[in-house]
């Protein structure tokens, strides 16, 4: 027992030496002195994964151009930009995680963001806590700004309040009509609280709608049983959803199951990614999803980058390849205008960004914020199209069937 | 309280919900009566069926009926070698071993998944789509019909298997005393390599029915693998018709659950019951005590 | 507390080496905390991920090695001990050092309230009910708005530096190393294998059965809610799927098996080499975990005492050491996967 005790006890201090050596020796990354890295944790795995692709090529078309066009010399010396990407696997733990692995192991001088409030929030703590200078999209800027007061993370999306309030000016507007009873299903994370939560009731009060049904659920549950027996039952035209695609999807099928089809149905969040309408089919069709941007918009620009991102990858295009395009070029661009590698420098010259760029006009307000205008829009044979507002429209709204 | 035409529907689609569950179950409990194989990879086996449908059998363009034998042979036949080369050498091995390799499949398969098949959520278009019926004030999906049909039609073929064929009687020796059964001449070894094929045909088709009623991602065989394992100790290891009761009666508790408490309780429901009958039932309802 | 099993001398022999080899580790480890600069902000951040990773292993490595009880819940105790942490920081004010002790005793108390629920699950159901009780209580912490549900916590207070984090990490595994040590030298561990190989017979004996396994469930889950504790403060903001995530059960159970279950020096070396693993495999995640998982599979085939059992055999092997005492000590340092 003895001997065996011995030969443990010595070979777990060899080990736990040579490990923490390995561990340091991986840690010290070499990297081109000449290179500005910029660091992202993005959902390439797990629920978010149809966002994060979107992403991705956004902010590595932006980073490319940039160096296409020369980088950006900084006294004297020339530099080149570098986009490291980590998978966060839509799990916060890990966009965190991975924030700090870009920050101290890749030397990231900034950061990009990631998607919806909880994966964002993660990477923006950290980034914060660091005082480095981080822009993402694709978080809605109520639930941005209720974190805290940000000084280093900027957002450009659009605001869920506005976004909430899209669909009943839809209905108004392009006279869609309806006997104005209305059903809420969301998610219980944080933005499927504050829309689902807080702003629809509001808003359904405000324009006269009568909500005979309200559900809460958690953000993995894949039943929704009983939730559709009582839209059935209910039988409400106007239908809003706010979940994740996987659910979304489940929810859609769950409905046309047991028969039962509104006149409106609105799905926030889920109905966004192309995999929304290839994993549901023709049961796609007539799903409204707010939009902040299409192709069509008369940004410097948007179709131009619509085209080339799918004949690069052979995918439909998706807008959040505006949102991160133009959020990877606020940070490329406040760099060449500090002229410095300094960060406070770089986040003062991100807080003097007052310029259109492909996703629309981009200028911060005291809280950080930039918003981008809404519109709805509406799958219909597997595609985009928007529907509203009618100076932007690229078709007819449909309804689901 | 709801009015009685949605506790009705919640009902009725939790009796068939239950049907397809009890399918998805099935695997596991052959595998665990059998072999007292504690098979933490179940959940993968039932997302493989989901992403051999629409990776192999939809793309061939074959109809969604005919596709289920075939997802059923090509499971058994990529179980096969897994049982023989990975879980029957530790047969000599405690329990926990071959359990905690099933777990390190388990890691294996969702990260292969991820990498094969990107992390997008598929579904699947059984059939014509999704169209529903209506009797009276029940409405439910037609899929939800065909599924629980299908579950009962392969829960009674292998319980047929199982307790009228040659080999059903050597499965069955083989899991009461496979020492005698093997003094018997009942070669173990085989059976419990067939029996893991079987369990894992199982699982695939019961992963088609899902994927057609939900949607799926690579990781979401976690999910289904603790609602399987409620129903397995509900209705006694082992015990083909405990699986189908279990299901059956899951599927109506998480309905209650749901309509009392809200969809997503659904779950919690699965396992709070998992947990109690573990704690004072273990034999499951249908089981013997010890058997 | 004379133990009558091993002879006086030894035991004070073996203990003395276990403090001495303690020693020099805790050093190893303790030293960049001492000397500035020793350590990149980086390398500080991968200490920290090992140190806590180690905790946990440790902690496992007594329920599931010593104890025999294969536990896949450690993501409840891990989850109890953040939000308590958290609660306590953000609505009571707590400095940290209180707050971690409340965690403690939440795990402790937590496991206690289960206790008799989950003992009554012999063999492989308590495994598969461990893993329904993390579950449900991640499931219903999702649903609980008392507890933020979804959305969670944020930290009121903003967490120290890297570098004042590792240090408690440091502090915390020192604490586990006692502890475990303590544990192992003293008659409890005796018993607890006792109860571990047949659990009938130890009654016989007189083992008080159902007291043995608590203490150790109790043990092992206060420093598990610690370091859930410590990772809470770390991230500023805590909710539901990070804290009570499957991936903290999965790493833990994968660390232990893979570095060696049941020896002392197992849960070390396993969480150095998955650590060592992962950041060579930073870039290819799903790469790394499935390899994770193959080694995992291997493993357990060919090396059930993980990688130290590997290390003791082959070290013993190159000393020539083919006496009886050195198969006799093989076979006492063999692992609860080996002694069924």
């Amino acid at each position: 027992m003895k001997r065996a005790f011995q030969g443990l006890r010595k070979s777990r201090l060899v080990a736990a030496s040579a490990g923490l050596v390995l561990g340091l020796a991986a840690a010290t990354a070499c990297h081109a002195a000449n290179e500005i890295v910029i660091g992202a944790s993005l959902p390439l795995s797990g629920p978010l994964a149809g966002f994060g692709k979107y992403q991705q090529w956004g902010y590595q078309t932006a980073v490319d151009d940039a160096n296409k066009a020369g980088g950006v010399t900084i006294d004297g010396k020339q530099y080149t930009f570098r986009l490291i990407v980590r998978d966060d696997k839509t799990d916060p733990n890990v966009a965190a995680s991975n924030t700090e692995t870009l920050i101290s192991r890749d030397k990231a001088l900034v950061m990009l963001g990631s998607c919806t409030p909880a994966l964002v929030n993660a990477g923006a703590l950290v980034a914060e806590r660091k005082k480095v200078p981080l822009v993402t999209g694709c978080d809605p800027l109520g639930a941005f700004r209720s974190v805290r007061k940000w000084h280093y993370v900027w957002d450009i999306f659009f605001d869920e309040a506005e976004l909430s309030e899209a669909v009943f000016k839809m209905m108004d507007d392009l006279g869609v009509k309806t006997d104005k009873t209305l059903a809420l299903l969301h998610d219980n994370g944080p933005d499927g609280k504050v829309v689902g939560g807080q702003i629809w009731p509001a808003l359904a009060k405000k324009y006269g709608y009568k909500i005979v049904q309200k559900t809460e659920f958690p953000v993995d549950n894949m039943q929704f049983t009983t939730a559709v027996s009582e839209l059935k039952s209910k039988n409400p035209q106007v239908v809003l959803v706010d979940a994740i695609t996987p659910q979304a999807v489940s929810i859609r099928k769950q409905m046309a199951a047991v028969g039962f089809v509104p006149k409106v149905l609105d799905m926030e969040k889920g109905a966004e990614p192309e995999q929304f309408a290839k994993a549901a089919g023709k049961l796609s069709d007539g799903v409204l999803v707010g939009a902040y941007w299409d192709p069509s918009f008369k940004y410097p620009g948007a179709s131009q980058l619509s085209k080339r991102f799918e004949k690069e990858t052979g995918l439909s295009v998706s807008q959040h390849i505006a949102d991160s395009h133009a959020a990877a070029n606020v940070m490329i661009d406040a760099i060449i205008a500090a002229k410095s590698l300094d960060r406070a420098q770089i986040n003062k010259a991100i807080a003097k960004t007052d310029k259109v760029y492909v996703v629309g006009p981009v200028k911060f307000d005291q809280t950080n914020t930039s918003k981008l205008p809404i519109a709805m829009s509406q799958w219909q044979d597997g595609k985009p199209v928007i529907v509203w507002p009618r100076d932007l429209a690229t078709g007819t709204y449909i309804q689901p069937k | 309280m709801e009015n009685v035409d949605i506790v009705i529907n919640s009902l009725v689609s939790g009796v068939l919900l239950g049907g397809v569950l009890a399918l998805a179950a099935l695997g596991l409990s052959i595998v665990l009566g059998v072999m007292g194989l504690v098979n933490l990879a179940h959940g993968e086996l039932l997302i493989a069926g989901g992403y051999l449908m629409v990776f192999v059998m939809q793309p061939l363009g074959l109809s969604s009926l005919l596709a289920l034998p075939l997802v059923a042979v090509l499971m058994a036949a990529l179980a096969w070698p897994l049982q023989r080369y990975m879980l029957q050498p530790l047969a000599d091995k405690p329990p926990e071993s071959a359990m905690m390799t099933t777990f390190g499949l388990s890691i294996v398969l969702q990260n292969v998944y991820i990498m094969l098949f990107h992390a997008d959520t598929r579904s699947i278009q059984f059939g014509n789509g999704v169209s529903s019926i209506q009797i009276g004030p029940v409405g439910f999906g037609r899929i939800y019909l065909i599924g629980f049909v299908l579950s009962i039609v392969v829960i009674l073929a292998v319980h047929f298997l199982i307790s009228r064929t040659a080999f059903g009687r050597d499965l069955r020796a083989s899991a009461s005393d496979p020492v005698a059964a093997a003094v018997n001449g009942v070669d173990v070894r085989r059976v419990h390599g067939w029996t893991f094929a079987l369990g894992a045909a199982c699982a695939g088709v019961g992963g088609v029915l899902i994927g057609s009623i939900f949607a799926f991602t690579p990781i979401s065989g976690a999910t289904y693998l603790l609602n399987a394992f409620a129903i397995v100790v509900l209705g006694g290891l082992g015990n083909i018709f405990g699986t189908l009761v279990g299901g059956l009666l899951l599927g109506v508790l998480q309905s209650l659950g749901g309509l009392m408490l809200g969809d997503g309780y659904r779950d919690l429901v699965g396992l709070v019951l998992l947990l109690l009958m573990l704690a004072l039932r273990p034999q499951g309802l249908l089981g013997r005590k010890g058997g | 507390m004379q133990t009558q099993i091993k002879p006086a001398a030894h035991a004070d022999a073996a203990a003395c080496r276990t403090i001495a080899y303690s020693v020099v580790l805790l050093a190893v480890v303790g030293f960049p905390i001492v000397v500035p600069g020793a350590l990149s902000s980086y390398g500080f951040e991968v200490g920290f991920r090992l140190l806590l990773l180690m905790t946990l292993a440790e902690a496992w490595n007594l329920l599931a090695g010593y104890g025999g009880l294969v536990s896949l819940g450690t993501a409840s105790f891990f989850g109890a001990g953040g939000y308590m942490l958290m609660g306590l920081m953000n609505f009571a004010g707590l400095p940290v050092l209180p707050a971690l002790l409340a965690s403690a005793v939440a795990g402790a108390a937590l496991a206690a309230l289960v206790s008799p629920a989950v003992f009554r699950l012999k063999g492989l159901y308590f495994t598969v009910g461990t893993l329904a009780l993390a579950e449900a209580i991640r499931l219903f912490m999702i649903n609980t708005s008392y507890f933020g549900g979804a959305t969670g916590w944020f930290a009121v207070v903003d967490p120290p530096s890297v570098q004042v984090l590792y240090l408690w990490a440091w502090v915390l595994f020192v604490f586990a190393t006692i502890v475990l040590s303590l544990y192992v030298s003293s008659r409890l561990s005796i018993a607890l294998k006792a109860v571990r190989d047949d659990e009938a017979a130890a009654d016989q004996v007189g083992v008080r059965v159902f007291r043995v396994k608590l203490l150790a469930f109790m043990t092992a889950s206060a420093l598990m809610a610690m370091a859930g504790g410590l990772q809470a403060v770390k991230l500023g903001a805590i909710e539901p799927y990070g804290m009570f995530g499957i991936s903290w059960s999965v790493d833990v159970l994968s660390v232990v098996i893979i570095g060696g279950i049941g020896l002392r020096a197992g849960p070390l070396v396993g969480t150095v080499f998955i650590v060592a693993l992962s950041e060579w495999l930073a870039d290819y995640p799903d790469v790394h975990l499935a390899i994770t998982g193959l080694i995992l599979i291997v493993v357990i085939r060919c090396a059930p005492q993980g990688l130290t059992g590997l290390a003791i055999s082959l070290w013993r092997r190159r000393n020539g050491r083919r006496t009886q005492t050195g198969r006799a000590d093989a076979a006492g340092a063999q692992s609860a996967l080996e002694r069924g």
